[in-house]
């Protein structure tokens, strides 16, 4: 029967003792960096891929169509290797190492987390996109009839309504995207799941090690979905009474601001 | 000569939606415009600030043709900018009031003179304040769109479309999706304003028509049927079918 090793279990379970490993100190660290800066990336892309699809520039919307395609058309895996490696080895882009404040980001890191980048990306341009489409074209309409350019109506009139609409999806995304940092252990990204494997390598306990890697991926997505609960009700009560904006906030007159 | 249409067509798709649509606005005119439903009013209305594209002919507002410009005896669509600069000089109303419902009353006010003429956010609020007072809501600034009856969001949507101080102003149903109590604050707002701007309402309102309107056409099928003084149309109508849908308006 196997016996299944307590110590172990608990030392790299209770945070006190767990994170004076450096491989998942700065495993965890790079799991949530990495997953916030290729969340934001991603919907940056995502918003330029939404755009160039609804352009009335066909090249555009070609160049949209084809992003969309292929990064959702093709594993991720695949995509982050092929980056990585094939970039490498083609000495195409090597991804140096970058030395900021003290620490290190190797290429790998980088290479991963663009990967995860431009492939969240292509899934968030049919979210964006769709929450573009939700927005009554009379507002659009409105926009344009008092002088607004396309892009001042998108993004003072058009976008800040579509973000309501997007949120609660992205909020998903950002769910799914902490755990897969996870496959950037293809390619040696010092991430949480490969700090976890390396240890393993060490002590070969995984059942007892690839537990406890778990429980941090389930403590990161729970709080996180307590935060995002939090922000949806706090849009959803902002239909009915808003919350004062921006010019209240400045001018103080209304009888709203509080 | 506000606006000048000049044979104006347009189709969409199959459908021949303006027919050789002439029409003059002067400085200070106030053209209602009447006619069946899918006869084209709306349509023409959105060319008039290149909401929609002409197939032929040609729009002239304050002179200019609107959305093109001619060069060697062809329409070539003008490049975006130039086009929002002329929709910046021409009011829209719309039927479902389309207020930004992110922005409260004065902001939806400000917006555009802020950050398309770019002018100071004092002098705007100002302007922006006199203008909700002026359609009597001045105690409304704070309030966004939903929290505003049907009546008051158009009256928003009018002021709004006067902030950026227009030379001409399109109304296209701008009652026809209120109660019937809210009608009037809005037909009030525009009559005051039928003495100093240019404007073109689409509009059943035959009340409105006669006091404050000095022209009103009657458009079937995509073509302006008839077009004379408010009085002359509704009573002595000239055409068999402007008879029949005067008829079937006023019971
Ligand atoms: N975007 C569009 N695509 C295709 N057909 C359209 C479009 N907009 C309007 N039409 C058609 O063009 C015709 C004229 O429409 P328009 O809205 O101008 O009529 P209207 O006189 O304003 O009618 P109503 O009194 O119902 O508002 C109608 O047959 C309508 O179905
Ligand atoms: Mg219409």
């Amino acid at each position: 029967m196997y016996h299944f090793d307590w110590a172990i279990f608990w030392q790299y379970l209770w945070p006190g003792t767990a994170l004076q490993n450096p491989l998942i100190r700065y495993g965890l660290i790079a799991t949530i960096t990495c997953s916030i800066l290729a969340q934001a990336v991603g919907v940056l892309l995502g918003l330029a891929a939404a755009l160039g699809k609804m352009s009335k520039f066909a090249p555009f919307r070609w160049i949209a169509d084809f992003y969309i395609w292929w990064f959702r058309g093709t594993p991720l895996l695949v995509q982050m290797v092929l980056l990585y490696y094939g970039l490498g080895v083609t000495h195409i882009f090597d991804f140096p190492d970058i030395h900021i404040i003290g620490i290190t980001i190797i290429g790998a890191i980088q290479a991963g987390t663009l990967a995860l980048a431009i492939n969240e990306g292509a899934y968030m341009a049919e979210i964006v996109r769709a929450g573009i489409e939700a927005i009554d074209p009379g507002q659009m309409e409105a926009a344009k009839s008092l002088g607004m350019s396309y892009g001042l109506a998108m993004r003072r009139i058009i976008l800040p309504q579509a973000a309501k609409v997007i949120i609660p999806p992205l909020g998903n995304e950002f769910n799914n995207m902490m755990k897969t940092t996870s496959l950037m252990t293809i390619i040696s990204a010092t991430e949480l799941f490969f700090g976890y494997y390396q240890v393993n390598g060490r002590l070969f306990k995984p059942f007892e090690l690839f537990l406890d890697a778990s429980f941090y991926y389930l403590a990161m997505t729970t709080v996180w979905t307590f935060i995002q609960s939090r922000i949806e009700a706090s849009l959803g009560e902002r239909k009915q009474v808003r919350a004062p904006s921006t010019f209240q906030r400045i001018f103080r007159s209304s009888p709203m601001a509080h | 000569m506000v606006v000048k249409a000049d044979k104006v067509n347009k189709w969409f798709g199959p459908l021949h939606v303006l027919k050789d649509i002439s029409l003059e606005v002067r400085k200070n005119d106030v053209v209602m415009i009447i006619g069946p439903s899918g006869s084209g009013k709306s349509t023409f209305l959105r060319c008039v600030n290149h909401l929609e594209k002409i197939n032929s002919g040609i729009i002239y507002v304050n002179g200019h043709p609107i959305g093109y410009h001619v060069r060697e005896d062809r329409l070539i669509e003008d490049r975006e900018k130039n086009i929002a600069r002329q929709r910046a000089e021409i009011g829209m109303v719309f039927q479902r009031f389309n207020l930004f419902p992110h922005m409260t009353a004065l902001e939806n006010i400000i917006e555009a003179p802020l950050r398309v003429r770019r002018l100071p956010m004092d002098q705007v609020v100002a302007d922006g304040e006199r203008l909700l007072a002026r359609v009597g809501l001045a105690e409304k600034r704070g309030s966004y769109p939903s929290q505003l009856s049907g009546g008051q969001q158009q009256r928003v949507a009018i002021a709004r479309a006067l902030a950026m101080k227009p030379s001409l102003m399109l109304f296209d149903e701008p009652t026809s999706a209120l109660d019937p109590e809210m009608i009037g604050e809005v037909l009030d707002v525009m009559k005051e304003l039928a003495h100093e701007v240019t404007m073109i309402v689409v509009s059943h309102e035959m009340g409105f028509a006669r006091a404050a309107s000095n022209r009103v056409l009657f458009m079937d099928e995509g073509r302006i049927i008839e077009n004379s003084t408010p009085d002359q149309l509704f009573d002595h109508p000239q055409e068999e079918r402007t008879k029949q849908f005067l008829s079937k308006i006023l019971h």
